[in-house]
């Protein structure tokens, strides 16, 4: 029995159900003690004075640690990752402001304490005295202001234009053309699980043990080992059971430092458990983003045109791994659409916001957004369907892999496969006649659509994100099989992925595979879980090294039965030969080891283990002509639709249906991957009406706790009906991608077409998400949304 | 300064000293290692910290531990009786349709919410989809959708319904 494309429920699900999972906060090493940071309430301030005398004094207390004091010890964070076809400013960073804080929630002093009630209190005791500087509160302020950064010539940090033919030549010389602004609000990706960390330093053997809730524990010890001046294999990064991540735990943070710094100083554990408050305002946001576009289209739809000037709030410029998703944005316009003179330019700035981190969709949502807040516009310009303008638009099948303006190259699509069938999902066919139905009843539906792309397998060149992954697979002489695994599972479920690929390859039962992943000790170097990569890398390199084993444990077998090659077969666990000879595969495994010597295991190496590191195909990191690269192997997609209900006295909008149909290639499970895409969805919903992260005038953040950053509930939530189409990629074996980014794209788009649907008497235009009611009903009442 | 109480945890009695500042998530996870009860926010929002305190969900990051004095507090290491841990793989009917049908992925939110559906079914065994929504709206989940976990909820209520159908006839 094949065991990929089944419905296997999730292999942690028994431990988590009985409460029985390690988090990093459940992390209880002897001697622990708690760590606690102070922060900046100043969005932009000098700091005129910093006395931690009475804090350290505290008899709970041992240890204080402030900026000056790190920089002192050359306790600085190097950025990584370089481009060499575009401007990217970065600067080494402190984990503690050094004279100046950038933002509110900045580290500005660490305590380490018996426990947190101790630390809080010695926090109160530390006297900083603050002189404010002018603040850049937004990017437009940033784009005019003084540079944040000494040593920059202005605020931006990333400058990443391309084109392709002359757009303005065809925008000058046509005459339905279309002008625009559109804006995506800041958000946060909050797992339930917030960041932690606990650091051990062991002074007599000179080691460091870390606990982490992180997606990358190999990218961390490479890092925190460099921060720190250890070296890497004396650092040893264990990953917990993670409470979600969403692409929020990428490493490293600077608490990671903090605490790493504060074990070694003192020689005993410490932990450091974020409280959400600092999540909120310091962890990291995504999205906000705004442009200015211009598109050029015919009668027919057909858009022959199309400029795209976009400005990213990057926050306070740091060295986590969040700025890099406005490349993404740029990069993924115009996307799923064949448009043939076009031009982006993205202009990623720093202003005393919080910083950026990475978060599920990685810049993508918001070209998603983008375009087909575009599509939507030129369908209602030309009264072409706006299905129909989409189909007229889209990349054609038939032309990939496919080029796209910024060099990135498409794998393999079937964009229209996805869109006909959402449509008929959502059964956009009697829609007029259910509105009708509402109408009558007083209620104002409206309906929406919306095509994603998702690129994904991000592999960055000069990055610890690169295009591969590891694997070891070792059969023991009882025949149990081991998979240890450079990717990890903050919730995803690949770990049950990789067992039902490595039992396929292999022959055997599910239950005799065990995965193991998340500790640098143990697993092979590997770059974690990011980009959805984590069955097309991590099962992929599992696969390479059981196919290698199994070569070997064939050759045994037809030793063993007397019989040739290509006359056995092996099924759950069984090697079947001629004449219905059988043997286990524990008693093949047996020999291999118990007879390396023997005369099956002639010309054969020994043992039953394997390493194989899985390279994925369609990554260029040698420029070509044009200077371009491209980063991104494989390429899902999917189609939304939508029907939403808006009140339009109060302008709350209530999704009443939500389609979502996804084209990811093979799906190994079924059930696992369906219940990624519910939680992409209602995380793309909350995206779209309920969350957003605001700051006032002088960049203060109104989000401190969960009640004013609201994330969606259950009654918030819906089943989404979620219809699968594969469209396997050319490069990847079985052709599979991925899946994890899958579906919070789409919604906010869809939502948006939806919405305006619903008011299309009275022309509405939604701009900028999330649709909040104040805005739904601005733009109802002719206001600005 | 501490303040001695003796409650009922799990079934078993306890005296101990606590905080007067702490909470109950604290006296359960610092003081006794029960950390299948989580923290996700300290304000009453998210409902990881969920338990059981004299047969009602309270999030216990705002109740002080102090307060637990005389009463019966009931966490996800207990037995669904209440009168005593569960062994290791003991699984309640939630629990086992939470894995069965993956109403869980991180599982963070999981053991709040476990406990929140208990508490629905026994006062609703057969709630409507919007009766078992507000039931659980106190605890986020970040992961699912909520999708799986109402599954969860809808095929216990079934199950349930059956088997007494069948006791019944
Ligand atoms: S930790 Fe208690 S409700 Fe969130
Ligand atoms: S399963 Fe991750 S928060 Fe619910």
């Amino acid at each position: 029995m094949k065991h990929v494309g089944r419905s296997v429920p999730g292999r942690n699900n028994v431990i988590s159900v009985a409460g029985a999972g390690t988090y990093v906060d459940d992390v209880r090493p002897a001697g622990r003690m708690i760590m606690a940071v102070l922060r900046s309430p100043h969005a932009h301030a000098r700091i005129v004075r910093l006395d931690i005398s009475a804090a350290a004094a505290l008899p709970e207390v041992s240890l204080v640690l402030d900026g000056a004091s790190l920089a002192a010890d050359g306790i600085v964070v190097r950025p990584g990752g370089a481009f060499a076809n575009f401007t990217v400013r970065q600067s080494d960073r402190v984990p503690l402001a050094v004279d100046v804080v950038r933002y509110v929630g900045e580290p500005v002093v660490a305590v380490v304490a018996v426990d947190l009630i101790a630390a809080r209190a010695a926090l109160e005791l530390v006297d900083v005295e603050y002189a404010p500087l002018p603040v850049l509160a937004d990017a437009s302020a940033a784009l005019t202001g003084q540079p944040l950064e000494q040593s920059w010539p202005d605020n931006v940090m990333v400058d990443y234009p391309f084109s392709k033919g002359d757009p303005d030549v065809v925008l000058a010389g046509s005459d339905r053309v279309r002008r625009g602004s559109l804006r995506c609000g800041r958000i946060a990706a909050s797992p339930i699980e917030p960041r932690g960390i606990v650091a051990s330093w062991d002074p007599y053997r000179e080691t460091l043990t870390c606990w982490a809730s992180t997606q990358s524990p190999h990218v961390l010890r490479t890092l925190l080992a460099a921060t720190v001046g250890l070296s890497d294999s004396a650092v040893r990064v264990i990953q917990p059971q993670v409470g979600g991540a969403f692409g929020s735990k990428l490493p490293m943070f600077p608490e990671d430092v903090l605490a790493t710094v504060a074990s070694i100083r003192l020689g005993v554990p410490v932990a450091w458990t974020e409280q959400r408050n600092e999540y909120l305002t310091a962890a990291g946001h995504s999205r906000d983003v705004g442009c200015d576009y211009a598109v050029a289209f015919r009668p027919d739809g057909r858009i022959t045109a199309l400029t795209v000037d976009l400005v990213a709030d990057l926050g306070a410029p740091t060295t986590v791994a969040g700025w890099a998703m406005c490349i993404v944005t740029a990069g993924c316009i115009p996307g799923a659409y064949q448009i043939d003179d076009v031009r982006v330019r993205m202009r990623g700035v720093v202003t005393n916001r919080g910083p950026w981190q990475a978060y599920r969709g990685f810049g993508k949502e918001v070209s998603c957004f983008v375009m087909e807040r575009i599509l939507d516009e030129v369908a209602r310009a030309t009264g072409v369907d706006r299905i129909e303008v989409r189909l007229r638009n889209f990349i054609p099948s038939s032309t990939f892999p496919y080029t796209q303006p910024c060099g990135w190259i498409t794998d393999s699509g079937d964009y229209e496969g996805t869109l006909t069938e959402a449509a008929k999902l959502i059964d956009y066919a009697d829609f007029e006649r259910r509105r009708a139905e509402a109408r009558e009843q007083g209620r104002t539906l409206g309906i929406g659509f919306a095509h994603e792309l998702t690129p994904e397998g991000s592999s960055r060149p000069d990055s610890l994100m690169g295009g591969t992954d590891s694997a070891t697979v070792r059969i023991s002489p009882r025949g149990d099989v081991t998979v240890l695994t450079g990717v990890t599972s903050p919730g995803t479920g690949n770990e049950t992925g990789i067992a039902q690929v490595v039992a396929d390859a292999l022959g055997c039962d599910l239950e005799r595979v065990r995965v193991e992943q998340g500790d640098t000790a143990s697993c092979p170097y590997g770059n974690g879980n990011y980009s959805s990569r984590s069955l097309t890398f991590g099962a992929t390199s599992a696969r390479l090294a059981a196919d290698e084993l199994r070569e070997r444990i064939e050759a045994v077998a037809v030793s063993m039965l007397g019989t040739d090659a290509g006359r056995i077969r092996i099924e759950e666990g069984t090697v079947h030969g001629p004449h219905d000879a059988t043997l286990t595969l524990d008693a093949v495994a047996a020999e291999i080891y118990r007879n390396p010597h023997g005369r099956h295991m002639t010309g054969l190496p020994p043992g039953l283990e394997a390493t194989r590191s899985y390279r994925i195909p369609n990554v260029h990191h040698q420029p070509d002509v044009d200077g371009r690269y491209n980063q991104y192997p494989t390429w899902s997609f999917a189609s939304a639709a939508c029907v939403v209900e808006v009140d339009e006295e109060t302008g709350v909008v209530r999704v009443e249906d939500f389609v979502l149909v996804h084209d990811s290639g093979e799906i190994v499970n079924p059930l696992l991957a369906e219940a990624q895409l519910h939680g992409a969805v209602l995380q793309g919903i909350g995206a779209s009406l309920y969350e957003e992260i605001s700051y006032d005038e002088d960049a203060r953040p109104f989000a401190h706790t969960l009640r004013e950053y609201t994330l969606p509930g259950a009654r918030e939530s819906l089943a989404p009906v979620i219809g699968h189409r594969s469209t396997p990629s050319p490069f990847t074996l079985d052709g599979r991608k991925g899946v994890g980014e899958s579906g919070i794209s789409a919604p906010a788009a869809a939502i948006a077409s939806a919405i305006e649907d619903a008011l299309r008497e009275h022309d509405v235009r939604l701009s900028r998400a999330p649709f909040t009611p104040a805005r739904v009903w601005a733009a109802l009442n002719g206001g600005a949304a | 300064m501490s303040v001695p109480i003796s409650t009922i945890v799990n079934g078993q009695s306890i005296d101990l000293a606590v905080d007067p500042r702490s909470t109950l998530v604290d006296l359960l996870r610092e003081q006794l290692g029960l950390t299948g009860t989580h923290v996700g926010c300290r304000t009453a929002s998210c409902g990881a910290c969920t338990v059981v305190l004299d047969g009602n969900t309270v999030k216990s990051c705002c109740v002080l531990a102090a307060e637990a004095d005389g009463r019966s507090v009931q966490t996800i290491e207990g037995h669904v009786d209440g009168e005593r841990r569960a062994r290791p793989g003991e699984l309640d009917d939630v629990q086992e349709a939470f894995v069965q049908v993956q109403g869980m992925q991180c599982g963070f939110c999981t053991p709040g919410m476990v406990l929140s559906v208990r508490a629905l079914l026994a006062a609703n065994p057969d709630p409507t989809d919007q009766e078992a929504k507000a039931a659980i709206a106190g605890n986020l989940c970040r992961c699912t959708g909520y999708v799986n976990i109402l599954r969860a909820i809808r095929r216990v209520a079934d199950e349930r319904a059956h088997a007494k159908e069948s006791t019944d006839v």
